[in-house]
């Protein structure tokens, strides 16, 4: 029971974020009519919009409110290990996306079957890469909002992912070969939110190699995968650790 | 300490508690001490009333008790447990001065998703909640949204929550804020009840005529240390005398009281602090031999306001 409030929190705390699933719904049908053409564009449009910005505007203040309005010191009160609290409402925005993207996929079919518009040859890939995307920003956008008062866990995190794709890619056109270059394209590739990895798995890229079930690389997807779910896990154990070590005031702000 | 009975089990016990906030200050970082090696104890059944001006370091005693924030020496324990684990937890009820709620859910709502927190089955929440409703005598608004609810409204369903799991030791932050003539005259009623039945209460609160029905034990605060502690400051042991003089009030008064008993002085009028009665015949022998020429004496008993405003005087 515990489990399911805290999850069912994450959708009803506020009156937007029924809002902004619908208002997405909506974007999705607009990207469908504008970039129908190119398909991969689409795609990539969708990825961008449900992978990223939908996680960081579902977990905008998910702590940051409860710590400006003191309401954090009664839930920091019961008695239950304060990872729960984290955990459940991770898995309560995880939960919402994986029906958001349901509901979205089959919107596209609907959409494609009547009007024809779009292809839907990949749109099963690109929608697990847009959910396993979108657990990774969820967990890295609750564990910033652990610390940050408000809804700014969003504003820092746009800011972010704004700064380091600038630098990103001012060194790879001034700097192709530097050291420091490899070393932020690495960081980027790695210890970020992985844009590359999952739009090449949803690309189906991976068929390239060896192992090939059905159309793409067994080994080379499961990795994938398996670095989404690992980033996830991090960046929640982060957020964990920091809501059990923190301390709570209880002034309103 | 106020718990000295050796009968008495001790729910909140605190040893050599301090707490020190590092803050910024004009760009440097300052060690401000919010609480100096503070040790008391808080026994079952018994209501302690925590006052102190503002800045005394209430908040932050009853922050460290409620275990959100950690000592930087000393330890606290609720319930044998220390503060903060979740056996701790488990014996207490917390209810801050500014209550907050999701505005989008209903009274009942919150009161269901917090009994969920507490691990209670469904059925054991609806119960805890008409229970509690009954008595806070929140029917009228328990399925409108929280937010609509007044400050009174909000209190009542903060009490309710903190109440929820039937606590062994509960912490009130201002609980009589915005409630209205009969809700604080229920509210002292739910308490006396509770403290009948073995809980342990610390109110931290400005209305020390509320707190005056309820108790006679209090921990004045100042500048993060303890002043006075349980029945030393009971409201009704210490007094104020009034002396009316002919004249020379002034000049008797300097010579022969120290600034801290002298309460108010005229040249025809001295209120002196007095601990008890039995101060009294030697304050007025003393005058007597001074010179001064008395014409009247009253010993006022000295209620909470004016003990907390002796403890303030004496300290600044």
């Amino acid at each position: 029971m515990r489990a399911y409030e805290l999850m069912k929190e994450t959708f009803f705390r506020k009156m937007y974020i029924y809002i902004v699933h619908l208002s997405w719904f909506a974007i999705y049908g607009l990207f469908l009519v504008l970039f129908a053409r190119e398909e991969d564009d689409f795609y990539r449009i969708f990825f961008i919009w449900g992978g990223f910005l939908l996680p960081l505007t579902l977990s905008a203040g998910i702590f940051g409110d409860d710590l400006a309005s003191g309401r954090i010191c009664v839930l920091a009160t019961r008695p239950f290990w304060l990872g729960e609290l984290y955990i459940y409402r991770l898995l309560g925005l995880s939960a919402q996306a994986a029906v958001h993207f349901i509901l979205a996929g089959c919107l596209l079919l609907i959409v494609h079957h009547f009007i024809s518009i779009g292809s839907t040859d990949n749109l099963g890939s690109w929608l697990l890469s847009s959910w396993l995307l979108f657990n990774t920003w969820a967990a890295l956008s609750t564990s910033l909002s652990v610390v940050v008062k408000r809804a700014y866990n969003f504003v820092f995190l746009l800011a972010a992912f704004l700064f380091f794709g600038f630098l990103n890619s001012a060194m790879s056109w001034y700097n192709p070969n530097e050291t420091m270059t490899d070393v932020i394209k690495a960081f980027v590739k790695y210890a970020c939110p992985p844009f590359g990895l999952l739009t090449k798995l949803a690309q189906g890229e991976y068929s390239k190699y060896s192992l090939i079930v059905g159309q793409y690389s067994a080994i080379k997807a499961v990795a994938c995968v398996t670095h989404c779910f690992v980033l996830t896990a991090f960046y929640g154990l982060v957020g964990v650790l920091i809501l059990n070590r923190r301390q709570f005031t209880c002034s309103q702000e | 300490m106020i718990c000295t009975d050796n009968k008495q089990v001790a729910v909140v016990e605190c040893k050599g508690l301090t707490k020190v906030y590092k803050k910024l200050l004009a760009g440097q970082s300052k060690a401000v001490c919010a609480l100096k090696n503070i040790s008391l104890s808080v026994a079952e059944g018994q209501i302690v009333g925590l006052i102190g001006p503002n800045g005394a370091g209430k908040s932050t005693l009853l922050n460290l008790m409620a275990g959100l924030i950690f000592p930087t020496a000393g330890c606290v324990r609720v319930c044998g447990y220390p503060a903060r684990s979740i056996e701790a937890r488990k014996g207490l009820g917390y209810m801050p001065e500014h209550p907050a709620f999701l505005g989008r859910y209903s009274a009942w709502a919150t009161l269901r998703y917090h009994g969920a927190l507490l691990g209670l089955s469904r059925r054991a929440a609806c119960v805890q909640i008409d229970k509690w409703n009954e008595q806070l005598q929140m029917d009228e608004y328990i399925d409108r949204p929280c937010g609509d609810f007044s400050q009174g409204m909000k209190q009542r369903l903060a009490l309710a929550i903190a109440l929820m799991s039937e606590p062994r030791f509960l912490l009130l932050d201002e609980p009589s804020n915005g409630l209205d003539p009969i809700g604080i005259i229920q509210l002292r009623d739910l308490l006396k009840k509770l403290r009948d039945a073995g809980t342990a209460i610390v109110i931290s609160s400005h209305r020390l005529g509320e707190l005056e029905k309820l108790t006679n034990d209090y921990i004045f605060l100042y500048r993060g240390e303890v002043v006075s502690f349980g029945e030393q400051i009971a409201a009704g042991q210490a007094g104020r005398l009034r002396v009316e003089l002919v004249s020379n009030g002034n000049n008797i008064a300097q010579r022969l009281l120290s600034p801290s008993k002298l309460l108010s002085v005229s040249e025809t009028e001295l209120v002196i602090a007095v601990g008890d009665e039995s101060e009294v015949p030697d304050v007025v022998s003393n005058l007597t031999k001074a010179g001064a020429r008395i014409t009247s004496v009253l010993l006022q008993r000295e209620d909470i306001e004016d003990v907390f405003l002796r403890l303030y005087n004496e300290r600044a």
